[in-house]
């Protein structure tokens, strides 16, 4: 009896050990892998942060100097304030690149394209919410002929790569005069983002219950005001992703930009920032003291409504 | 103030058809349950009475106006639904509410009626409190809060006990009662439960498959079903039914299966005179016998008891006829075993008989 108790006692210290032992190596595994990963996903942001405080020199100095050993603003300095001289072929040896300080001919146009990225992506934000809202609301509660392929041939939209509708889209913008306007990228970004909107806001209003939606009509709610006053207010973590996806979709895009923006009328910082490139030579310090300017609104928004993203984009997807 | 009238209303979904040739009349004030299986068309009959489903064919009557295409929130209803529908991010004050700023209400005579609708229903101290944060019962209260304050012309409800554990599901439907009583509108209420539906209703409708079976006061329904759907549906344990024929015997009728044999009393045999030789189903409520006196032949069941099922207060039979399992139930009083003889004599004046064909009553179809 006391032997058979003494081994039982052995055999649980053992699984005891084995477990504990089990858990440790485990948890190891699970930091060592998230740390790799992090590395993997930060190093090229904190190289695009670290370089845009270097000068060209130090830059492409070996080995590369993560931590700058001479912090400069001069390229901050570039994009704010310098008065911009044109570079030609005769004057193009006046600066050295090598020494820093040389600055790309398009330079004088990175604030302007920020301001166009601004207005398109707002617009495409604002747009997408007054057109998927209702669009959304109309297909999750309201049975209509034809509901269920409407939701699909939205969906299809998504699948097709944004390069098979660029000559498509590029002459219905010819054809409307809009080339080189702000309004040709609202369009076509509206119609990129719309299916996703749709997408994600259909399948979180799905996973209202209908009842909710009879309450408040019942209540005294017209179709719109029950949408607004009840499925509004309850599908703001949905709302917040999907205006999160609009923006920063619209921010981002280059292909499109390509085709339609000629000038600075209408060009974004995308285009522009590739344009830094084009000149007679490449001055990589401030291109990415450019990407950092470009990736401070984005950062901001997402540090603000990160709560909101990973919630608004699950939700709806199980039913709670 | 508020009749309805259902004047030969159908309603398809797609080519499922939910409702067919549905014609009614809800008196004003009446409290009119629509009973029937999940499935049988009783929800939509109410939601197209709120106006959340379009007709398919007829139409629908508030007094004297056609109602067909009134949206919701012109009507004069107020809905109670089974998972109650809490406005999940408004507090319980906010939810009672809605519906009277939604009707441009002002402050003072919102605040006013809430707080009467709250006191009534015994939850003042919740009224800051979220839906969420509100047990399943107090949730159904505020629901009926929510459908109260209005002062609605007509209180639909559909099935708002079933979310509810059994106890507090029998004191909420004295509540619902009382609350008819004192509210004096029309209630229409759809379940599933005949227990709810027999406490409740002043008149029962009782549906399947979107066919309208019996309509009728709780005791015409229970006491004279018009076919075997009505009658197997309500009843706890169901009705026993046993198939066999009807036969003519010195001037009497008689039910016979087997060796079975059942003796019609007088009234019953004028109505069944016609129907000799005819296949039928014998319906025989579970409460319908007794033990007392010697059981007359040709009006008792005997046999071996099967089965013996205490309920507490009283206790089922289980037997076979013929082959048919059947159930009775007696008091406790009567002491019995399994595999106890017993002879068991029947009430044959509550005999049930339907025609095995058409499924009809012959006795009150």
């Amino acid at each position: 009896m006391s032997a058979q108790s003494t081994l039982f006692s052995e055999r649980t210290e053992k699984w005891r050990f084995k477990s504990r032992f089990s858990e440790r190596t485990r948890n190891a595994v699970i930091f060592v892998s998230s740390l790799i990963l992090l590395v993997y996903v930060l190093a090229p942001v904190g190289w695009l942060l670290s370089s845009s405080f270097q000068s060209e020199a130090e830059i492409v100095s070996v080995p590369p100097h993560w931590i700058p050993h001479e912090p400069t603003l001069e390229n901050f300095d570039a994009i704010f304030f310098q008065e911009f001289e044109e570079v030609t072929y005769d004057t193009r040896r006046k600066v050295d690149p090598a020494a820093g300080g040389y600055i790309p001919s398009t330079a004088k146009d990175l604030m302007p394209s920020m301001w166009n990225s601004f207005i398109v992506s707002l617009s495409v934000v604002i747009l997408n919410l007054l057109v998927g809202i209702p669009a959304a609301y109309a297909m999750a509660k309201i049975r209509f002929w034809g509901r269920q392929a409407t939701v699909y041939t939205i969906l299809t939209t998504r699948v097709i790569p944004d390069i098979a509708l660029v000559v498509p889209f590029f002459l219905v913008i010819k054809n409307l005069g809009l080339l080189d306007h702000v309004l040709s990228l609202i369009i076509t970004y509206l119609a990129v983002t719309i299916p996703f909107t749709v997408f994600i806001l259909v399948s979180y209003f799905e996973s209202l219950p209908d009842e909710l939606d009879k309450a408040a009509r019942v209540d005294g709610c017209s179709r719109f005001q029950t949408m607004t006053q009840v499925f509004l207010p309850l599908a703001l973590p949905s709302i917040v992703a999907v205006m999160l996806f609009a923006f920063l979709t619209s921010w981002n895009e280059f292909l499109l930009a390509l085709m339609f923006t000629q000038t600075i009328a209408s060009q974004t910082l995308p285009i522009v920032v590739a344009s830094f490139t084009s000149d007679f030579t490449i001055s990589f310090s401030f291109i990415n003291a450019a990407g950092v300017v470009a990736i401070i609104p984005p950062v901001i928004l997402a540090l603000f409504f990160e709560r909101y993203i990973v919630s608004g984009l699950t939700a709806g997807a199980v039913k709670g | 103030m508020a009749r309805i009238l259902f004047d030969n209303v159908t309603k398809y979904y797609g080519s499922v058809k939910a409702v067919d040739r549905l014609n009614l009349e809800i008196v004003d004030k009446e409290f009119l349950v629509l009973l029937g299986p999940s499935g049988c068309g009783k929800t939509t009959t109410l939601n197209m009475i709120a106006g959340l489903e379009e007709l398919s064919e007829g139409d629908i009557y508030f007094d004297e106006q056609v109602v067909n295409f009134m949206p919701p929130h012109i009507r004069d209803v107020a809905m109670v639904f089974q998972s109650y529908a809490l406005y999940p991010h408004k507090n319980v004050f906010d939810n009672i509410a809605f519906g009277l700023k939604m009707r441009k209400y002002d402050g003072a005579e919102i605040d006013k009626r809430v707080r009467d609708a709250a006191a009534r229903l015994h939850i003042e101290h919740l009224l800051d409190r979220l839906p969420s944060q509100l047990s399943g019962g107090q949730r159904q209260r505020v629901a009926l809060g929510r459908a109260m304050v209005r002062q609605p012309s007509v209180f639909l409800m559909d099935e708002p006990l079933s979310n509810l554990d059994a106890a507090l599901r029998i004191s909420m439907r004295a509540e619902i009662k009382q609350l008819h009583h004192s509210m004096e509108t029309t209630f229409v209420y759809v379940t599933h439960d005949q227990a709810e539906a027999l406490t409740l209703a002043d008149r029962i409708v009782v549906m399947q498959e979107g066919v309208v079976q019996q309509i009728g006061t709780p005791d015409e329904i229970y006491e004279k079903p018009e076919n075997l759907f009505v009658a197997s549906f309500l009843g706890n344990p169901p009705i026993n039914l046993l198939e066999g024929e009807l036969a003519a015997e010195g001037g009497k009728m008689v039910f016979q299966k087997g060796g079975f044999r059942m003796h019609f009393p007088e009234d019953m045999t004028i109505k069944l005179q016609a129907h000799t030789g005819r296949a039928v189903t014998l319906g025989i409520r579970p409460e319908d016998v007794n033990e007392q006196g010697a059981a007359m032949p040709g009006s008792a069941v005997s046999g071996t008891v099967d089965t013996v099922l205490p309920m507490g207060s009283e206790q089922y039979l289980s037997m076979t006829i013929e082959g048919t399992e059947v159930f009775f139930r007696l008091g406790k009083e009567h002491k019995h075993k399994d595999g106890d003889s017993v002879s068991l004599e029947v009430n044959r004046n509550r005999l049930h008989v339907f025609d095995k064909e058409t499924r009809r009553s012959l006795l009150w179809g």
